[in-house]
């Protein structure tokens, strides 16, 4: 299993080679394949339960797959090995741990030597605003701030390949609520911190999403999967200059798109 | 500050007196009732039923007077706490890593758990006649039985609080590439601390409870030796000084495992 495909090709960093998942006769992914680019900023939109989650979990290795493969620079994806990260969608933050404990973990887990370590962290911690807060514990601050340690975290192990399961899915209805006659760059504040820290670090991301605003706001591409079995139905190609507007008549225009694919069926 | 002392301070006024009322109008109730060794009217007789006072004057007398049983009341009581804290400390040792260690390898809780499982549903009480034919009636035997009774809650408690580590943690864990070793140090352990505190609390119930039945069967000094001697001679008195001193020594225990658990658990929880 270890020999590299012929199409994972020099330029692509993370390689998706006929993914299946079965569970029993049911197929929940049927033969997924895509390639991407290092540095790039993939999201996958797709109707409910088309198996985002699985196919996330098959990504990260938590869920074994029935056939097909992952190849992060060619190689077969192995935590152990590669450096991955997944941001939840629930709040993944150690209750026992300080804010800054807690994203330092995943270079604690790494064994990064302590000075490369400290100096990651304040680096982190002070693009993600979260300096001031660090030495308090994670049921002491805001919800959007949960999130923002366990992105944070992410971020701070430099991984190969950054999953993320929906991360603002249960911020932005708030977030809209009070927002929808405040500033409009306001609108997505916390998908604006992930695209700084992106750009910054120059990470590979793969983002889930059910919010298709927010997945032309933040990608270069968007992957839209079929119901199931799930399948890549189509693919967006996202070349808006940064920031974006999504008042934009071509943001506009994409964002109708996508849902047009989404409504496909 | 001032509003968090009257929220505090309110509630207590009533539960200060109210304590103090019940207590009073308990042993006066109890002191009337009993009367001397030969009464014959309604009272209970002095020697099914001692009363307060002579209870209370005899544990003075007992404090510096070691006749009939050859010891004083701080001795009985010093011997007791020694074997109860020896088997308590022991049953820790024991009793958390592997109730730690049974929730989350696979391969100790495979091994451990059938013979636990058996050996914990045996009172150890029931130990006793061994424990006498093994370490005869000295300190080890007492310690042995005691360090049975502490162990199963430290083993179950500890389990437990491992096996409810939020899943999603340790799927975080993993996705980091954390080792099986990693996990169980950086997520269950901690995890798990509110448990094992509990934990600490209970096993000590379990420890003094059965210390006290322990020295009923074979002692030559202790608080429940001192019971069994009462009852020998025929001293109502002397079995309930026995009786009171092991609920005042317990109580003062749990008082102060309490304060010490309150006090580290705010610093983990916060």
């Amino acid at each position: 299993m270890q020999q590299t495909d012929d199409c994972a090709c020099s330029d692509a960093k993370i390689a998706v080679r006929d993914l299946t998942k079965m569970y029993g006769d049911l197929t929940v992914l049927d033969k997924v394949n895509f390639t991407i680019k290092r540095g790039e900023l993939v999201c996958i939109v797709g109707p409910t339960g088309c198996g985002k989650t699985t196919f996330l979990n098959c990504m990260s290795k938590l869920t074994e797959t029935t056939s097909g493969n992952i190849y992060i620079d060619g190689e077969v994806a192995n935590p152990r090995k590669h450096n991955l990260a997944f941001v939840f969608q629930e709040p993944t933050a150690l209750p026992w741990l300080t804010v800054e404990e807690n994203v330092a973990y995943g270079m604690r887990i790494k064994k990064v030597p302590p000075k490369q370590l400290r100096e990651r962290l304040d680096m982190i911690l002070e693009m993600v605003g979260l300096e001031d807060t660090a030495k308090l514990y994670p049921n002491q601050v805001s919800a959007s701030m949960m999130q923002r340690i366990a992105v944070a975290r992410a971020f701070a192990v430099n991984p190969d390949l950054l999953l993320m399961d929906e991360p603002y899915g249960q911020l932005d209805v708030k977030l809209r609520f009070y927002l929808e006659d405040e500033l409009v760059k306001l609108r997505f504040y916390l998908e604006d911190e992930l695209v700084k820290l992106w750009q910054t670090l120059k990470s590979t991301v793969l983002f889930v999403t059910h919010n298709i605003e927010e997945a032309v706001y933040v990608a270069d591409r968007i992957l839209v999967l079929s119901p199931k079995p799930t399948k890549v139905r189509a693919e967006v190609v996202v070349d808006l200059p940064r920031p974006r507007d999504f008042r934009d008549p071509r943001f506009v225009e994409l964002r109708r798109q996508v849902t047009d694919l989404i409504r496909w069926w | 500050m001032q509003c968090n002392e009257k929220v505090t301070y309110r509630k207590p006024m009533r539960l200060r007196i109210l304590p103090v009322l019940s207590v009073c109008i308990f042993l006066g109730v109890w002191q009337l009732c009993v009367g001397p060794a030969d009464s014959n009217d309604w009272r209970i007789p002095g020697t099914l039923l001692s009363s307060p006072y002579d209870i209370l004057s005899l544990m003075f007398d007992k404090l510096t007077n070691p006749a009939p049983d050859g010891a004083v009341l701080l001795e009985h009581a010093w011997t007791s706490m020694q074997e109860a804290f020896l088997g308590y400390v022991l049953a820790l040792i024991v009793g958390l890593p592997l109730g730690l260690a049974m929730g989350w390898f696979t391969t100790v809780r495979g091994l451990v758990r059938p013979i636990f499982e058996i050996i914990r549903p045996i009172p150890p009480v029931a130990w006793i006649p061994l424990t006498i034919f093994w370490f005869g009636i000295g300190l080890p035997g007492k310690v042995f039985i005691i360090w049975l009774s502490g162990i199963v809650p430290c083993v179950i408690n500890t389990y437990t609080g491992v096996r409810m580590t939020n899943p999603v943690h340790i799927q975080m864990a993993r996705t980091y590439g954390a080792s099986d070793w990693q996990i169980f140090t950086s997520i269950c352990v901690p995890s798990a601390l509110p448990m094992v505190f509990g934990a600490l609390q209970i096993a000590l119930a379990y420890c003094w409870v059965t210390l006290v039945a322990a020295e009923l069967l074979a002692a030559d000094k202790g608080l429940g030796y001192l019971i069994t001697i009462g009852r020998m001679l025929g001293r109502t008195d002397l079995v309930m000084v026995g009786m009171v001193s092991v609920g005042i020594a317990g109580a003062i225990i749990g008082f102060i495992i309490d304060k010490i658990e309150s006090r580290l658990l705010a610093g983990i929880r916060r």
